[in-house]
C-alpha cells in the first residue's frame, strides 16, 4: 500500500508518525502523478481527490475507487484486499 | 465536446478515473523518510495506491 498526497515529505512524515502508519506516504508537490491518475485537474489543484486505485501484478488497474467519505473508502478497501 | 465530457461524467455517476484495464502511469516520488519510491519497485506485486487530500486529515 502507497499513500499519496501534494504535501511535503516533512508534512507526510508528521502525518506518517501521528497516525502510526507503516507504508510509505509519498509526496506528490508537482501533481505529475496526480495529474497521470486523474486526481487532480491541474496542477494549481491544493488537494487531492479522495482516489483509491488497485494495480495489478501485469501493471494495470484492477480497480478504480472514488469515495469523498473516508469510512466508506476503508471499506472499499477492506473489501479489495 | 464539453457538454460530451459533461454527459459522461455524469452518465456514469461519478467523477473520471483511470479504468480497470488502464496501464498504470510509472512514477518516482519521495516518500515520507525521503527513500525515493518507484511504481517499478513493485513489479509483479499488487499495489493499493492511496490519493488522500491533506496530511492530517482522517481517512
Amino acid at each position: 500500500m502507497l499513500g499519496i498526497s501534494f504535501d511535503s515529505v516533512a508534512e507526510n512524515r508528521a502525518f506518517a508518525e501521528a497516525q502510526g502508519y507503516t507504508f510509505p506516504l509519498l509526496s506528490d508537490p508537482t501533481r505529475s502523478v496526480g495529474l497521470a491518475y486523474k486526481a487532480c485537474d491541474s496542477a494549481q489543484e491544493p488537494y487531492a481527490k479522495r482516489f483509491t486505485y488497485v494495480i495489478g501484478r501485469d501493471g494495470r488497474i484492477e480497480q478504480a475507487i472514488d469515495t469523498k467519505d473516508p469510512g466508506g473508502q476503508a471499506a472499499a478497501l477492506l473489501r479489495s484486499l | 465536446m464539453f457538454r460530451h465530457l459533461w454527459g459522461e461524467i455524469f452518465r456514469k455517476g461519478r467523477r473520471p478515473m483511470l479504468e480497470p484495464g488502464d496501464v498504470a502511469p510509472p512514477f518516482e516520488l519521495q516518500d515520507h523518510e525521503g527513500r525515493t519510491v518507484r511504481l517499478a519497485d513493485f513489479a509483479g506485486k499488487r499495489v493499493l495506491l492511496w490519493f488522500y487530500p491533506k496530511a492530517a486529515t482522517p481517512g
